[in-house]
């Protein structure tokens, strides 16, 4: 029993880069608005629980988590807004419209 | 009765410094006038600016300020009190600047936009005065997603910078990840997560703290837009009115090198990791300084090309630090005052004009000699030319890495400097030697109020071209006190 907290943390820990990892690839490489929020929520959770695993102070888990749950607000509001202006929140579509409204303005 | 109230300030500086703008913030919210909100600001940041410079010239002239202990988490050094004077100034610059760009952000959106100006600035401040690494993190954040939310506020009259906003936050919020999981590597490597403890803490598991430094480093390197990791910076300031430019492309910038080169100043000087951290700052720096090269060579668009040449000046700035020593820091802080002025004078002269495209440049010197100037100004700066402020900065950064024998690093500096001549040439071709664009002939309406500021700030980048010792000496001081100050 005296070794099984000690056996914990690096699984813990190997989990908690996991985690990072696959909200990074999910949150750079998809092109779906939504699905990026969810990877930024999947890397920060994945953040909060290395910091966990590894014995940081309470105060940091708190901190972690408060980060996670601002960023995801915020998130949610920025996919509101390009669903209204845009009505689209895949990144090819959006990235289209953004070639086609800069093309025009710079037309003399 | 007013000796004691300054002196109560005074000892409470570090504190005001990141309050003062938070407390301008609410204020703006309780209001619904954008033009009083816009007075709310100036106020408000001439006073943070005030007790920041305040407090950094007493600090660095020698003098051991007497500070009052609020709190654990904030902690003095060299660094952020150089560093933290110098957002103060150039946040006033800024919410003067915009001043004149009210009406682009929406007469609604304005005081939420300003107060979000405020609220990044004095997150950055905070980070500069952070004691342990989770404080320094919060403080980032705060500011990050302020400048998130300054550009997604922005999107009123024109969608592109929603874009931006979600590529800032989707890439941001990785390298926030990437920090915390960093403090905690750091945190169970040295047994505990102040920045004040870190360069003397007996570091058990060596590679575990080195990776979580560099994962630090990494984090912080997003948010400042380092090549390779700035796809955020073109969406994002591409097509920004002058609140972007000016609160995500001036200060969202400075106060993210600035953090950075305080958070180095301690990895850097642990003795086991300090190697590591050096070599992930001169492989970031040599990358940035090339890739923010060539893509500002091929820009077409003026806010573009001003933001890929901050990466290539950032790029300096990281290799500056890299280097380790006190000669290398004050080469950074140099740099970092260069690149204030540069992108102030640069983003203000473009902002006067509403200039977005190159092609608007055209004839620009004779429809708007002063904002010409700026830009021209911000222009020389960035390339380095003699008696700038930016030729005094890589001037520093070759004498520093020569001395270090890192020659390599000079011949980036020279590579950078003939990219600038390139870039910048073109601009000033295309506004002193062309004749106006027919389309836009008319379009030279010139805001004073945008234009103050940009031509303070090219004054002040020639200026100190000319007369260099006290911001020399204030660097020297500073880059003295990297781990601290006894108080």
């Amino acid at each position: 029993m005296v070794g099984a907290p000690a056996m914990i943390e690096p699984l813990l820990a190997a989990a908690a880069v996991a985690l990072v990892i696959t909200g990074a690839t999910a949150a750079l490489l998809l092109t779906n608005a939504v699905k990026r929020v969810a990877g930024i929520i999947v890397a920060g959770f994945g953040a909060t629980l290395a910091l966990a695993a590894l014995g940081a102070p309470d105060g940091a888990l708190v901190a972690s988590v408060a980060i996670v749950f601002t960023q995801a607000v915020i998130g949610v509001v920025v996919i509101v807004r390009l669903q209204e202006s845009y009505g689209a929140v895949e990144a090819p579509e959006i990235d289209s419209s953004d070639r086609n409204d800069e093309a025009r303005e710079d037309e003399p | 009765m007013s000796g004691a109230l300054l002196d109560l300030v005074r000892m409470n500086a570090p504190l005001l410094m990141m309050v003062i703008p938070f407390g301008g913030a609410a204020l703006m919210l309780l209001n619904g006038s954008a033009r009083l909100a816009w007075f709310i600001a100036c106020g408000a940041a001439v006073a943070a600016s005030v007790v920041g410079i305040d407090f950094a010239a007493r600090l660095l002239s020698g003098a051991t300020p007497a500070l009052a202990i609020v709190a654990p988490q904030i902690h003095v050094d060299g660094v952020g009190a150089f560093a933290g004077a110098l957002i103060g100034l150039a946040l006033v610059l800024a919410v003067a600047a915009i001043g004149a760009s009210l009406k682009d952000a929406g007469v609604r959106e304005a005081p939420v936009a300003l107060a979000l100006v405020l609220c990044g600035a004095g997150s950055w401040i905070g980070a500069l005065m952070a004691g342990d690494l989770i404080a320094l993190i919060v403080a980032v954040e705060t500011g990050w997603l302020a400048a998130v939310g300054l550009v997604a506020v922005n999107a009123v009259r024109e969608r592109a910078p929603l874009n931006g906003a979600l590529r800032m936050l989707s890439i941001g919020s990785i390298g926030t990840a990437l920090m915390l999981l960093g403090a905690a590597m750091i945190g169970r490597a040295s047994g505990g997560l102040s920045l004040e403890a870190l360069p003397l803490a007996h570091i058990s598991m060596i590679n575990l703290a080195g990776a979580g430094a560099a994962l630090v480093v990494l984090g912080l390197a997003v948010k400042i837009g380092v090549a390779p990791l700035h796809a955020w910076a073109a969406a994002t300031l591409g097509r920004g009115n002058a609140m972007v430019t000016f609160g995500v492309g001036v200060l969202g910038v400075l106060g993210a090198a600035s953090v950075l080169c305080r958070f180095a100043s301690y990895a850097i000087t642990a003795p086991e990791i300090g190697a590591a951290i050096s070599a992930a700052l001169a492989g970031l720096g040599a990358v940035s300084v090339v890739v923010g090269s060539v893509q500002a060579v091929g820009a077409r668009n003026l806010q573009r090309l001003a933001a890929y040449a901050g990466v290539s000046q950032v790029g300096c700035v990281l290799l500056s630090v890299a280097l380790g020593s006190p000669a290398g820091f004050a080469a950074a802080l140099i740099q970092l005052v260069g690149f204030a002025a540069a992108a102030t004078a640069f983003y203000g002269g473009a902002a006067a004009g509403r200039v977005k495209s190159l092609a608007m440049l055209d004839g620009y010197g004779q429809r708007a000699p002063l904002a010409s100037a700026a830009i021209a100004t911000g222009a020389l700066s960035l390339m380095g030319a003699p008696l700038t402020i930016g030729f005094l900065g890589r001037w520093r950064l070759v004498e520093a890495g020569v001395g270090a024998g890192w020659w390599w690093a000079s011949v980036l500096v020279i590579v950078a400097s003939l990219a600038g001549v390139f870039y910048g040439g073109r601009l000033i071709e295309r506004m002193y030697f062309r004749r106006a664009n027919a389309a836009y002939a008319g379009d030279g309406g010139v805001w004073r109020v945008a234009l103050g500021p940009a031509l303070i700030a090219a004054i002040v980048a020639i200026g100190i071209g000319f007369a260099p010792l006290v911001l020399l000496r204030a660097a020297d001081v500073a880059s003295g006190m990297l781990t601290g100050v006894a108080t």
